[in-house]
Parts: C-alpha cells; structure tokens; sequence
C-alpha cells in the first residue's frame, strides 16, 4: 500500500484535568475524503487542529507525506521541533467562524500570505488569488471586505485563501456550522468540487448528506476515541455501535 | 456667599495674574508634549516585547512585565522624587547627564519629563496590550495555519486591527498625563500649580489656583468628548462586525 498522505497515531490531547483525545489513530490515503462526524465534545475538531499542530498533541505520531512532524529530527518534544513550516505548507485549514482578516480585502485575503511566505511577486499572488475567486463564484467580489459578504461568501473566500497556498490536504472543521441554512449549499458545493478534483480532505462536520455522498470513508468519533469508521453507506445506513446508532438517530430525527 | 466669590472667583484678580500662570501653564504643556512622545515611544517597544514568543524569549519578556508592574505601582511623585533627589548626586555620571539643561529647559523640567515618561510607557504599555490581546485569536490562528511566522503575523493582521481599538484607552491616558504634569513642581519646577500657589501664598486668595484649573479644563474636556466620541463610532464597528450575516 502507499504511504499515506496523513498519518496519525496515538493521538492524546488534554486540556488541563480533561483528557480530550485519549489514543486515536488515523490514515488518509492521497485523495481520500474522510468525514469526521460526533457530538460536540467528542474530540473531532480538537483532533482536526492536531493536524496541523494548532493543537500540539501530548502524545502521538503525525506523519505528513511521510514526514514526522511531531518529533523531527531533534526529537524533543518542545515547538522546536516540530515542523510547523512543512506542515503548514501543506495543510490548509477553513475554519467554523471563517477567520477571514476584516481589515483586508477579499482579494488582500488571498494574496497576503502568499506574498509574505511564498513570497510571490504581487502580480503573481494577484492572479492566483483572482483564479480562485472566481472558481468559488466570487470573481466580482473581489474588492469586498469580509463585512460586506455574507457568511457563505466569506466562507468560499476562506477556501480560496487556504487553497492559493497549493496544500497537498485540506482540512475543514465544521465550516457550514455558523451558516444560515440557506447559505450551506453553496459552501458545500465549493468543497464537492474540490473532492472531485482530487484534493485529500478531512472533514468535521454535521452534515450527513455531504457525508454520504462525497466521502470515501466515514468516521464516528465520541468520548475522544475513533468508534467507528467506514464506507459512509455501512456507517450511516447500517451502524454497528450504539453509540453511533444512537447519534445519527438523534440527528436524523430533528 | 460673596466671601466665598472673592476667594475663589475674583475675576480681577484673575486678569492681574492671567499672564503670569498663562506662562506658566505652557510649561506644563511642554513637559506634556515631550512626555508623552516618549511615553508612546517606549510604551509600544514594551508592549511588542512582551508580545515575542517562545522560550528563548522568557527573560525579556519577564524583565518586562516586571518593569510595567514596579512603575504602575509607584506614586508618581515618589519616582520624580527618587530622580530628583539621587541622580544629580551620582557622579561616576557626567555632569552634563545627572543635571541636564538641554533645549534650554532646566534640570528639574528634565527630571519631570524622565518620572512622567518611565511612569506612562508602562501604563502606554498596557494599553497597547489591551488593543493587541483585543483581536480575536482565531485570527492569529489563521495566519499561522497559512504560514505565516508569529513576526509576520504580529504586523500585517494584530497590530492593524488593534490600532483601531487604541486611540479612546490611549486619550484618557493623555488627559491623566497632562494633569500629572502639576506634580512636577515638587521639585520646584515653576508651572502652573507652583506659580498659582505662590501667588495664593503672597495675596492668601484661591483665585490663580481656579484660573490654573480652567486652563487645564480647555485642553482637558474637548479631550474627554473625543474619548467619548471614539468610543461611540468603535461600538458601532463592534456591533456591525458581530454581525456576520450582512447582506
């Protein structure tokens, strides 16, 4: 089998007395789609932020691309070693509450971190920003600050600048969770086509739809632990545990 | 009732000592404006210090904090009063330097302005700090997930954000600074408190005091209604950028 893109293993993350994480495992194949899904507090988006060390772990193995990011070469286990810049050169991230930065414009969004870690010449970074844009359907939006665009706009916005950093895996924690209704679908279809592409993604999220049909594999996560994980049609149609049984009950019924 | 007039609110006597506590006055004005350029100065070094990360950073930023928390806590007067009454006896220290007379300002207006500058960059300090711990965190999140250094991120997503949230904490500051300014007569610095109290000294009326506080009053209180007023348009910001579903 090849190596896969995202390795992680024995995961463990505490915040104080709370042991959030308590040893999960994960692998993501290049190209993959895995859903997370679980009640909150279950651990999934604290697990997401692992990834890219926004969430450092306590204890655990990540491997990127083959890489150990956790322990490096120094093998301490202090910031020093960790190897924020391969990581974050690779792993993009979109976040529940977008993040976008309110003092820039849409495309200054896109372009900034380009220009100051790529550093792409303006034209360039320019560009690349306004491709994206408009292949989130935002090609006019370009001189727009986030406060005049509506969640769903600033959540594409927030996809385009993640991706004008050409990551290798894309990580999305519960994007469509601070959405009105009406505006999740054009988020979702942003990340559908995205999928299609190829793109290695992992996904927190509630929306079991999405789960079904653009996943490759789902995983069920509560008390900090994996507690099951699948095809999204044996996971979601046919749940072995109770506990999953219990929650996509709870979801479905609403 | 007109016994209390004559010592507090004698208008003629006012106008005889107008111009003398009018000089006087500009004095304060001129320790305020120096100052409170160091105090700027100094306070934004402080509060960016203490912002640096890391392990490799610790004792600067512990020197640091320990430096706001010892000058927040003085009383002004007794660190003017330490300046005054032990530097000019230092001398391994050159002359020029322990009793300096530079622009043509006298030791003690020196003295003032080094109290009132250590004493303000650590309450400056905090104020930045204020503005800076006031950006959202998951915006340094994101221009850490996108790669950016903690540098990188500081200037071109905290530091533009904060500095909106600044200017109303950093004018009630300047108000505080420019009355502070009086305490610089303690070392006999002739400005305005010192020259009304030696004038109530001589003629055993309160009036030049009164004038003194007038003239602080028409600097002071425009500055208040700015704060005011700043704060006003910030709130209006806050409240339409908690909005997140605009239109």
């Amino acid at each position: 089998m090849a190596e896969p893109m995202v390795k992680l293993h024995g995961i463990h993350k505490r915040f104080g007395k709370l042991e959030v994480l308590k040893g999960v495992d994960l692998d993501v194949g290049k190209g993959e789609v895995v859903c997370i899904l679980g009640p909150s507090g279950s651990g999934k988006s604290t697990f997401l932020r692992c990834v890219n060390l926004l969430e450092p772990p306590e204890q655990g193995e990540i491997f990127i691309e083959g890489q150990d990011i956790c322990k490096g070469p120094g093998s301490g286990t202090g910031a020093e070693s960790w190897e924020l810049d391969f990581v974050r050169q690779r792993v993009g991230i979109v976040f529940q509450q977008f993040n976008l930065f309110p003092h820039k414009t849409a495309l200054q969004n896109v372009t900034l971190a380009q220009e100051c870690v790529l550093d792409r010449s303006k034209n360039e970074a320019r560009t690349k920003a306004t491709q994206l844009l408009e292949r989130v359907g935002l090609g006019d939006k370009l001189d727009q600050y986030p406060e005049r665009l509506s969640g769903g706009q600033q959540q594409r916005v927030a996809i385009a600048r993640a991706l004008a950093m050409d990551p290798h895996v894309m990580l999305f924690d519960e994007v469509t969770s601070a959405l009105d209704p009406e505006l999740v679908k054009e988020v979702l279809d942003t990340m559908r086509e995205l999928a299609e592409e190829g793109m290695t993604m992992i996904v927190v999220t509630h929306e079991l739809g999405f789960a079904r049909e653009v996943a490759d594999r789902v995983v069920f996560m509560d008390g900090g632990v994996i507690v099951e994980e699948g095809p999204p049609a044996e996971v979601l149609e046919n749940p072995q545990e109770e506990r999953t049984k219990q929650f996509l009950g709870l979801v479905l019924d609403r | 009732m007109s016994e209390f007039f004559n010592q507090y609110f004698d208008f003629d006597f006012m106008g005889e000592h107008f111009d003398e506590v009018f000089d006087a006055f500009l004095k304060n004005l001129l320790i305020f404006v120096v100052a409170a350029a160091f105090a700027l100065f100094l306070g934004l070094i402080l509060a960016l210090i203490r912002q640096l990360p890391g392990k490799k950073f610790a004792p600067l930023r512990f020197l640091t904090i320990a430096y706001i928390d010892v000058f927040r806590a003085i009383p002004i007067l007794i660190v003017i009063l330490l300046i005054s009454g032990g530097i000019p006896y230092l001398e391994f220290i050159p002359k020029d330097i322990r009793i300096p007379h530079w622009f043509g300002q006298p030791d003690p207006y020196w003295y003032g302005v080094l109290g009132l500058t250590l004493v303000y960059s650590a309450y400056m300090a905090e104020v930045y700090r204020a503005g800076i711990e006031a950006v959202p965190g998951g915006q340094v999140e994101a221009a850490r997930s996108l790669g950016m250094s903690h540098g990188q991120a500081l200037r071109h997503v905290v530091v533009p954000q904060a500095v909106t949230k600044i200017p109303a904490p950093m004018l009630n500051e300047l108000i505080s600074l420019l009355k502070d300014t009086t305490l610089v007569s303690v070392v006999a610095f002739g400005e305005a408190a010192l020259i009304a109290r030696e004038i109530q000294a001589e003629t055993f009326n309160a009036s030049a005091y009164v004038l003194a506080g007038i003239m602080f009053l028409v600097i002071t209180l425009p500055m208040a209604r700015l704060v005011d007023k700043l704060i006003k348009r910030n709130q209006g910001r806050i409240t339409r950028g908690s909005h997140i579903e605009v239109a």
